[in-house]
């Protein structure tokens, strides 16, 4: 187990380091400077910032002076708020984006693996047909369809949930949780299902039925465990899917988030923030992958050792 | 399948005759696949059949409901909203095509080459497909787009080259099976090159999953453009995709909803047709996999 700890966390260290080569390389070779206003600022003005933000040296020596800020935790400051550094925007919008993204998985957890399990008890029948395509449904509503909708339905129609904020008025957060959960939730439903159906085909399965245990204790006790890695094997990329899915909800509910950040930096052309935001993404994703596999081996024994 | 229909199908019919035969039994397959000629059909005659200029505006007008006069309403500078839907589903599909034809490319001969060669090259080329399955390319299509620009042949290059991975992955597994087998041997001792051998016998052999698979791309590549679009990274107006109409939608829906329910039901009924019709060919094509 430790070894392959070890061989998983040595495999993810360059991939760390080239996603931040990558974008720091990438974001130097836009065009225009950060500086670029549309009233041109005077030259000394401009080398004056250069210097400031350590710009004028070369590219190599700044990659390098980058990569040693960011091992102390320093991903600079910000170019178009003077005076914020990046660490204290994203300070402020990741446990907003944190606690959206928590509620979701959360909630589609609690839909979408009851679901599935129904569903494959009931094969072929209409409690098998009628949850998958409700999945189906879930999955080809993407949030930016979904989120607008259920404003339109619940907020304006019905009036019955507040369509904008975070933690301001008593139920706000219940419309962006089911936005960006949705898609999560009926993913998960179809790979319970489908997990399930294959622990279910057991012998061990045969044998609790021959021995007369309940439905309900053959499910819990005997085949949720096996039956469900696949669901958490699903969980590690989707985080991936759910920070890319908070850009969407945040912006559509105005929520305060990390997500709504990037995009807006990526509009002002914030290149620092752009920068530290995508590292900080990044590793954040590379992280859940690790952790989601080694959840994965901690729960199915017979991966340790061997593949890598 | 029942045993009638294998009794049937031994009176010498092929591989794809069979895989016909299953997937026209396959009604939700079959609707989407009409919904899908039909939309094709109508985006490759927009210019000729839409019925205002995807430029005209009418200011005076502004945003009408739905009428005999305009069938879809119009928006807030009058534009006739089935003109743009139109226009917009041919980027959209546009989109879908070009950028899965680049991921189908690239992903089905980096798998085949690195199944078929096998040893050290295979895991090399394995390996650079798992670092960058490794990263994060919502964001990294976001970050290419504020860099260079918001054109559209990015657009189609970036998303190609984030989707041919699963691609590779697939293909390579389908060619460690069948290099091993006869018909690959017997290709050798006759002296064919490795390319020959990798384009005539082992593309052709893994086709079944290569279709399923691009099918299933379609509309993953179509969302990831919405998405984009959305945030306003994508398609820029004049021009429309489903995705900016959708985002033009949002903004107006409390006065307007019909701008946004039009493009928001195209959006979704196509990518529910693609997700059909993608899983009726995968259970026709190979009817081991849909096995319970």
């Amino acid at each position: 187990m430790t070894k392959f700890i070890f061989s998983r966390v040595a495999q993810a260290v360059p991939v760390i380091f080239i996603v931040i080569t990558l974008t720091f390389f990438m974001v130097r070779a836009a065009p225009g400077g950060p500086f670029d206003a549309d009233r041109a600022a005077p030259p000394e003005v401009i080398a004056a910032l250069n210097a400031k933000y350590n710009l004028d040296a070369p590219l190599y020596e700044q990659f390098f002076s980058y990569l040693g800020d960011m091992l102390h935790g320093d991903l600079g400051p910000s170019f178009k708020y003077p005076g914020r550094s990046v660490n204290e925007m994203i300070a402020g919008g990741f446990p907003v984006t944190l606690e959206l993204a928590t509620y979701a998985i959360l909630l589609a957890m609690l839909i979408g693996i009851p679901i599935g399990i129904v569903a494959a008890l009931n094969t072929n029948t209409a409690k098998d047909y009628l949850p998958m395509s409700f999945a189906m449904l879930g999955i080809c509503l993407p949030s930016f369809v979904l989120g607008p909708m259920l404003i339109l339905i619940f907020g304006i129609w019905l009036e019955m949930l507040p369509v904008s904020g975070w933690g301001q008025t008593p139920g706000d957060k219940i419309l962006p949780a089911i936005t960006l959960g949705s898609t999560y939730a009926a993913y998960i439903a179809r790979i319970t299902r489908g997990g399930m159906l294959e622990i279910l085909s057991q012998d061990y399965i045969r044998t609790a039925r021959a021995k007369g245990l309940s439905t309900p204790r053959i499910v819990i006790v005997h085949a949720l465990r096996g039956g469900i890695t696949p669901v958490i094997s699903f969980l590690g990329p989707a985080i991936a899917g759910l920070i890319a899915g908070s850009f969407v909800v945040e912006s559509i509910f105005q929520i305060p988030g990390l997500g709504r950040f990037y995009i807006q930096a990526a509009f002002n052309r914030d290149y620092t923030m752009v920068l530290g935001t995508t590292i900080f993404f990044s590793v954040l994703i590379v992280i859940f992958n690790l952790l989601a596999d080694l959840l994965l081996v901690w729960l199915n024994p017979r991966l340790r050792g061997g593949k890598s | 399948m029942s045993t009638a229909e294998t009794v049937q199908v031994e009176s010498g019919s092929s591989l794809w005759h069979d895989a016909g035969v299953r997937l026209r039994k396959n009604k939700m397959a079959m609707l989407g696949l009409i919904f899908l000629v039909f939309i094709a059909v109508v985006a490759l005659l927009t210019p000729w059949i839409a019925p205002y200029s995807y430029e005209a505006q009418d200011l005076y007008l502004g945003a009408t409901p739905p009428s005999a006069e305009h069938w879809l309403g119009t928006d807030t500078l009058g534009r006739d909203q089935l003109t743009r839907l139109m226009y917009g589903s041919r980027v959209s599909l546009m989109v879908g095509l070009v950028a899965t034809t680049v991921a189908l490319l690239i992903g089905v001969l980096w798998g085949t080459t690195a199944g078929y060669l096998g040893g050290k090259t295979d895991s090399v080329m394995m390996r650079i497909v798992d670092v960058l399955y490794a990263l994060p390319f919502a964001i990294f299509i976001v970050l290419l787009t504020v860099i260079f620009g918001r054109s559209m042949l990015l657009l189609f290059i970036a998303i190609g080259a984030v989707e041919w991975l699963t691609m590779a992955r697939i293909i390579r597994g389908q060619v460690l099976g069948l290099r091993r087998q006869e018909f690959v041997e017997a290709a050798i001792s006759i002296g064919l090159t490795r390319w020959q051998i990798i384009t005539r016998h082992l593309i052709p052999n893994a086709l079944g999953p290569i279709i399923v698979y691009t099918t299933l791309t379609i509309p993953s590549v179509i969302l990831l453009e919405s998405f984009l679009s959305f945030l306003g990274l994508g398609v820029q107006a004049p021009m429309s995709s489903w995705g900016s109409l959708i985002s033009n939608g949002v903004e107006t829906m409390e006065e307007y909803p019909w701008l946004l329910v039009y493009p928001g039901l195209t959006l979704s009924i196509t990518l529910f047709s693609l997700n059909f019709l993608g899983d009726g060919l995968r259970d026709a094509l190979d009817p081991k996999a849909s096995k319970d």
